[in-house]
């Protein structure tokens, strides 16, 4: 399992990010990663994007509630990943690349859960680069 | 006794061409089982499939490779980067980019047509193969007009009478209105498509290109629903423009 994710891993830095439903260029940046630690406190799961909103803090200490972008409930639940796998209340650790204007967006890549369970539930970074 | 000579030269003959003609489809199908076929002969490529996920048609990647350096034109090159977005905009996404998504895709085949619903916005695209030529007066079409024959296992796909409205890739690459789009499908195997499409559009390049890929049967997949309108919240919100 945690080889798995080290490929993918491996595939996130590699490849060059990019959106299926719109451009990523367009909206994120990936010079720009964000690592926020908090909680879950919303869940829109919802086409064209899921959205996941963590109320908690980002590598500078900054704390506020920040919103991710994931991929669609579709490639979601071909992943494993339903409705339910990540909660309002949950502890979690969530990666991804901000936006270009700074504000409070960025499109996910991965959580992590406080047993060290990873999922990748953004749209970049995946084995076909979704 | 001259007929049972008949026969039985024929059987020989039998016994020597069957192993033969099952070697040659061996030789060009890698899987050991064989294609499925219609109950006309024509190869069947029914099935939901998972094309490659293609953001850029110039570019290598998994299951796809890519066509190189497009050869722009100067109405290509001040087109790029456009900023306006069909898909991003719950629009059609356009004919080449609804295959381009990391969706994946039904095939339904029938002797008169062969259809393909896209995971991708929830949108499907006829490709009569009735031996009837392009629609006339084509009013510009978001997804073109497709008309399709059997060369042998392979379908050819020949699509005009695009508006421009859309782009070829989420990258942005831009198409015109003179875009005429040929792509090929046939079924290797069981369980994969080798496919290929060409880009031909004098106003945006400057000669045919080229992107081929293959396509892999996912027989316990079935397409989802996708409603992109219910919560676009990157144009709503006021994301991108």
């Amino acid at each position: 399992m945690k080889f798995t994710w080290a490929i993918w891993a491996g595939l996130a830095l590699a490849a060059l990010p990019a959106l299926g439903h719109h451009s990523f260029a367009s909206e994120f940046d990936t010079t720009k990663p964000i690592t926020v630690t908090g909680a879950i406190t919303k869940v829109e799961w919802t086409n064209p994007h899921t959205w996941f909103y963590v109320e908690g803090k980002d590598e500078t200490g900054k704390q506020t509630t920040w919103s991710f972008e994931g991929a669609a409930p579709s490639l979601l639940i071909r992943r494993g990943i339903i409705k339910t796998t990540l909660k309002v209340g949950d502890s979690v650790v969530i990666e991804g690349f901000r936006a270009k204007d700074a504000s409070t967006v960025s499109s996910s890549t991965f959580v992590t859960f406080p047993d060290g369970k990873k999922l990748r539930i953004g749209v970049v970074g995946g084995p076909s680069d979704e | 006794m001259k007929r049972v000579s008949i026969w039985t030269g024929v059987l020989a003959l039998a016994t020597v061409l069957i192993p033969l003609s099952a070697a040659a489809q061996n030789a060009t199908a890698p899987a050991a089982t064989a294609i499925p076929r219609m109950p006309d002969g024509k190869a069947d490529l029914s099935g939901v499939w998972e094309p490659p996920f293609v953001n850029d048609m110039s570019k290598n990647g998994k299951n796809q490779q890519g066509a190189g350096p497009l050869p722009y034109t100067e109405w290509a090159k001040a087109h790029l980067g456009d900023p306006s977005d069909s898909q991003a905009h719950c629009l059609p996404p356009g004919y080449t980019r609804a295959l381009n998504a990391p969706f994946p895709i039904e095939i339904l085949q029938r002797p008169d047509r062969v259809v393909i619903l896209y995971e991708n916005n929830n949108i499907f695209h006829v490709i009569f193969t009735d031996g009837r030529g392009h629609a006339k007066d084509l009013d510009p079409l978001w997804a073109g007009n497709s008309i399709g024959k059997w060369d042998g296992d392979t379908l050819e796909v020949d699509t005009i009478g695009f508006n421009e409205k859309t782009v070829l890739d989420t990258r942005g690459d831009p198409h015109s209105d003179q875009l005429h789009v040929i792509e090929h499908f046939r079924r290797t195997d069981a369980t994969h498509i080798a496919y290929d499409v060409t880009i031909e559009d004098p106003k945006a390049y400057t000669r045919p290109w080229k992107n081929v890929r293959t396509f892999t049967l996912m027989p316990n997949w079935n397409l989802m629903e996708f409603s992109c309108e219910e919560n676009n919240k990157d144009v709503t919100e006021g994301h991108i423009k």
